[in-house]
């Protein structure tokens, strides 16, 4: 009970303080908001379907690039832009989803080949003149416009950012209800067995793959409108993968809520570190490193684990 | 100069959270509050740096330039225009990440800064530029190379030292204009670079002019800057028998390509720095002392024809104990262009001072160049790159003429086969 | 172009015996615990700083600080991996993947509080040594660092076959639960392994500080490519390790001469992701790791 009044005070925190709030702590927010949304979109491959990618970044790269070289290219509108980044992201997941399954692919193996595929994107966009090589390219964002995603002031972009997760979430819920979120759970603890019981591994495997892709690419075309420049390694380096993957672990991945819960915990703790240790870069991920093992070693489900855990002792 | 650094820690992106703005305001929000009394209320200037991370040497090096400009300001009675107010600096932390910069520029705007200096990074300054265009702070650009930084109509955005366009070309035009002057042709040019934003910039403006100057870029090798070896590289440098290589790099792959090519006997006149990290780095070059005399480096540096240059020398060597380099050179001649547009704008109104920086005119300054104005764009027509030797250990101004303090040593024997 | 083709031939020969060095370790600890260890790299990068600073503060020799790091690294990654990776041992496997993720992030950026990011380099007097074989460049440290890789190659071999505590390791990656039935002490062994592993690369971090430099992102660059060399060799095979090592820097050495641009960093990616569908099991076959 209490913690749906709280949920349901968060909400309208969200949806009613950022016009009070002073640009600098929006920017934040903005960031926060951003980050879950990442989360929730590797959630649904690495979470629910239990398939750990550390290369989502070719996902994110493709609907950044996708989007961006259609307005600049063809004058094409970025939200339509985002669809077709999209797709050509799901796409791209499908032919590296299905090879790596088909070849029986699993854990760490799997982490490491789409580590590999989204290390080869950014290669050969860094040495492809067509997409700007390393020039990268700048998105223009001077004269605002919201039909090609250009907006005058950083609170629209808060908002968009905000329904994107939302809309995530509802996905999430909707996905965790439903038979395919169950095949995927039941893939995920034991994909020998689901097989047994009837269950096409390599399809449901292929969906969530598709899915969280195209999820993904949408956060690519957000990144490019809102920072107004991609290049190679912002879009297809390790950082943004790690970076997308962090929040849903120390939340807890395969939760709906775990993504947001951990990207809004990330923050604050990073704060204190860099206020804490002022003048020593590098003290913020320090501990990052050392949550990332914290979380592993006692909270292997990430903090939604630990709800779970409460409700177990009060016997619900 | 190495600016666009996509090395370090998996460049990790991190938020600052509310704790942070409460703590800066607190700092900054009391000055003007707490009046002594007497005296017109200080001006506050801010900049972004990537002072902690990979690029903390170098960013504290501009970083240095910067707080000897303003405590020279300072104690010569501050902005007389503005009835002797002083500077106050307020700072702000890049460590090189996009995210951070633009979320350091947005507090220190908030902050009422009435312009904003740095950030070192490209790639900062694309994110950044569009908030400072938005918020109508003047925004003065140190070390960021990038060419289309200045494009998009953005009046607010200003840079002081050579674009990648002008390093490139205007060294490339030095070198020739030496190697003529010694009488030695260069027809072919073979460069390697970085692969990132600023390697690939300075590749692109000298394979486009490769034919107006009348060379031919025999071979163009972009390179991971984090690869262990460049034999096999340089290698295919050598084969291409250039008469020049050009290098366009940071500190750690400059070193190995050096080395590399100084084994290999590449076979060229000379080893240039295309606005190199480490070829004029006094750091770099008294690690490497054999191996960097009589290297070149075109890169932004002082006169040394200036007594003012001379002066300022002394004091920072003073202060800092080392001597200036040419971050140092950067971020304390931005500081004056700023000190310049105070006085005429008399004003602390950020458009008014928009205003005057757009129209400077300043002579009185210690680069190698021409007077600093800007034009239209924001940039510097006048911006100039010198051309510098290491001669005994010492990073030497050999061109152009006018502001040179010794003859080249051209060519370098010790690279020939 | 012969010229170019034979240094680009002897220069990846002599960095894939480097890869090969630095894969050792990471190979071993795979054979053994079956854990993909991120945090391989950041520990050379630390051995690095160990042999810098034994340099900068006493005169020691790089190759003679071996006599020290290695030691105080083995009892380093014993250390880690009982504090660390041993009470995690049952977890899932991406879950074990992300601790050694977790300790590569812990591990770098303390590096890069501790000594920030400055580029340091260890100028010892014979770091210009070297020699031509026909038109090819040899950097004698280079060499010496592929010879080290040999070496250490075949004593990790004679110690898993003349020692006892080797073959209990080798009993260990072959068969678990035998091994636990004849009295072997698992835990310790796996200890031992990541010790050893960890020395491993420290020394291979101190025999490539005379040509490369030193800082807290260094192991980056080794760090993949041992990845790709292990895959490639067969994860628990030193032999393998070695070859793959001169494979994958043949090939980013033949990438550099032949290809345009800096598509080099393809190739080896290309070769891993071709590895890791087709023969997962690597050139030489090793442990599946499942």
């Amino acid at each position: 009970m209490a913690a749906r009044v709280l949920g349901a005070l968060a909400v309208i925190a969200l949806l009613v303080a950022p016009p009070l709030l002073p640009k600098y702590p929006l920017e934040i927010l903005i960031s926060v908001l951003f980050f879950a949304y990442l989360g929730l979109a590797w959630n649904i491959l690495g979470g629910y379907a239990g398939q750990f990618s550390f290369g989502h970044a070719a996902f994110f790269g493709i609907g950044a690039y996708t989007s961006t070289l259609l307005l600049l290219r063809g004058g094409v509108t970025p939200w339509l832009g985002m669809l077709a980044g999209g797709v050509l992201a799901a796409g791209f997941g499908l032919f590296e989803g299905y090879l790596s399954f088909r070849y029986g692919l699993r854990g760490p193996y799997f982490s490491l080949v789409t580590l590999a595929f989204a290390e080869m994107l950014r290669v050969v966009s860094v040495n492809a003149k067509a997409v700007g090589a390393s020039i990268g390219l700048v998105i223009p964002t001077g004269i605002a416009a919201p039909a090609m995603f250009v907006f005058a002031g950083k609170l629209s972009y808060y908002y968009v950012i905000l329904a994107m997760t939302a809309a995530a979430l509802v996905i999430t819920r909707a996905l965790a209800r439903s038979r395919l979120g169950y095949a995927l759970i039941a893939v995920r603890e034991n994909e020998d067995a689901a097989e047994a019981a009837g269950v096409n591994a390599l399809g449901v495997k292929l969906a969530a793959m598709a899915l969280s892709s195209f999820l993904t690419a949408f956060g690519g075309t957000f990144y490019a409108q809102y920072f107004a420049y991609i290049d190679p390694t912002i879009t297809f380096g390790p950082a943004i993968s790690i970076q997308g993957l962090l929040p849903a672990i120390v939340g807890g991945a395969g939760t709906v809520l775990g993504p947001l819960l951990g990207s809004f915990v990330l923050t604050p703790i990073s704060e204190l570190t860099r206020a804490a240790l002022r003048g020593r870069a590098g003290a913020d991920i320090m501990l990052y490193g050392l949550i990332l093992i914290l979380v592993i070693s006692f909270l292997p489900q990430g903090l939604m684990g630990l709800r779970r855990a409460a409700r177990r002792a009060s016997g619900r | 100069m190495g600016d666009d650094k996509q090395r370090g820690t998996n460049g990790f992106l991190t938020r600052r959270g509310f704790l942070g703005t409460l703590g800066a305001a607190t700092t900054v929000a009391g000055f003007p509050a707490m009046a002594r009394g007497q005296g017109p209320a200080p001006v506050k200037v801010g900049y972004i740096l990537p002072v902690t991370g990979p690029l903390a040497f170098e960013a504290q090096l501009a970083l240095n330039g910067i707080l000897l400009a303003v405590d020279e300001i300072n104690a010569a009675g501050g902005i007389k225009s503005l009835g002797g107010a002083k500077l106050t600096l307020l700072p702000g932390d890049t460590q090189n990440k996009v995210e951070l910069g633009k979320s350091e520029a947005q507090r220190l705007i908030d902050q009422g800064v009435v312009a904003l200096m740095g950030p070192f990074s490209s790639l900062v300054a694309f994110s950044v530029r569009q908030d400072t265009e938005k918020a109508r702070t003047p925004f003065l650009l140190l070390a960021a190379v990038a060419d289309n930084l200045t494009e998009g109509g953005l009046r607010y955005t200003f840079r002081m030292q050579p674009n990648g366009k002008a390093m490139a070309t205007l060294t490339v035009d030095n070198m020739l204009e030496m190697a003529n002057a010694a009488n030695v042709p260069i027809k072919r040019v073979a460069m390697m670079h970085e692969d990132g934003n600023f390697g690939t910039t300075m590749g692109n403006h000298v394979e486009a002019f490769a034919k107006t100057k009348g060379y031919e870029l025999v071979q163009r090798v972009p390179y991971n800057l984090r690869s262990p070896d460049f034999t096999a590289e340089l290698a295919k440098v050598k084969a291409a028998r250039p008469d020049l290589l050009l290098i366009s790099g940071y500190y750690g792959d400059s070193k190995l390509i050096a080395e590399t090519a100084a084994k290999l006997r590449v076979g060229v006149h000379a080893l240039v720095g295309l606005a190199n990290a480490a070829y004029s780095n006094p750091r770099f070059i008294a690690e490497n002392r054999e191996l960097t005399e009589h290297i070149f480096d075109g890169n932004y540096w002082h006169n040394p024809q200036s007594a003012r240059a001379k002066t300022v020398f002394e004091a920072y060597q003073k202060r800092f104990s080392s001597p200036m380099s040419n971050h140092g050179v950067q971020g304390y001649q931005v500081t004056f262009v700023l000190k310049d547009a105070l006085e005429r704008a008399a004003s602390i109104d950020r458009d008014k001072v928009r205003d005057a920086i757009a129209k400077i005119n300043l002579t009185d300054h210690i680069l190698t160049q021409d007077a600093i104005r800007f034009d239209d764009t924001g940039e510097n027509p006048n911006a100039m790159p010198a051309l510098l030797q290491v001669q005994n250990g010492r990073p030497t101004v050999v061109g152009p003429a006018r502001f040179a303090e010794a003859k080249p040593v051209f060519p370098v024997p010790k690279w020939k086969g | 172009m012969s010229g170019l083709l034979l240094q680009a031939v002897v220069s990846g020969l002599l960095l894939g015996g480097v890869y090969g060095l630095v894969a050792s370790g990471l190979t071993l600890i795979f054979g053994v615990l079956r854990i993909i260890n991120f945090a391989h790299g950041a520990v050379m990068m630390l051995g690095m700083y160990a042999s810098y600073w034994l340099w900068v503060g006493l005169g020691v020799d790089p190759y003679v600080s071996v006599l020290v790091t290695a030691p105080l690294f083995f009892l380093l990654g014993m250390g880690i991996q009982r504090l660390v990776i041993e009470p995690n041992r049952d977890a899932a496997e991406h879950n074990q993947l992300l601790l050694t993720l977790g300790l590569a992030l812990f591990l770098e950026n303390l590096a890069l509080v501790l000594w920030h990011g400055d580029f340091r380099t260890l100028r010892v007097p014979y770091a210009n040594a070297s020699f031509v074989i026909g038109d090819a460049l040899v950097e004698v440290s280079r060499l010496v660092a592929a010879g080290g890789a040999v070496l250490i190659a075949l004593a990790l071999f004679v110690f898993l076959r003349r020692t006892d505590v080797g073959k209990a390791i080798r009993a260990l990656s072959e068969e678990r639960e035998g091994a636990m039935l004849v009295g072997i002490d698992v835990a310790r062994i796996r200890a031992v392994a990541f010790g050893i592993g960890s020395a491993c690369v420290a020394v291979a971090g101190a025999l490539i500080t005379p040509f490369f430099y030193v800082a807290p992102d260094v192991g980056e660059s080794f760090n993949i490519m041992a990845f790709v060399v292990v895959v490639l060799g067969g994860m628990g095979n030193f032999i393998g390790a070695l070859v793959g090592g001169l494979i994958v820097g043949l090939a980013e050495s033949l990438g550099a001469a032949l290809l345009p641009g800096s598509l080099k960093q393809l190739v080896v990616f290309v070769i891993f992701v071709l590895v890791l569908l087709f023969r997962p099991e690597g050139l030489f076959g090793g442990a599946r790791g499942r």
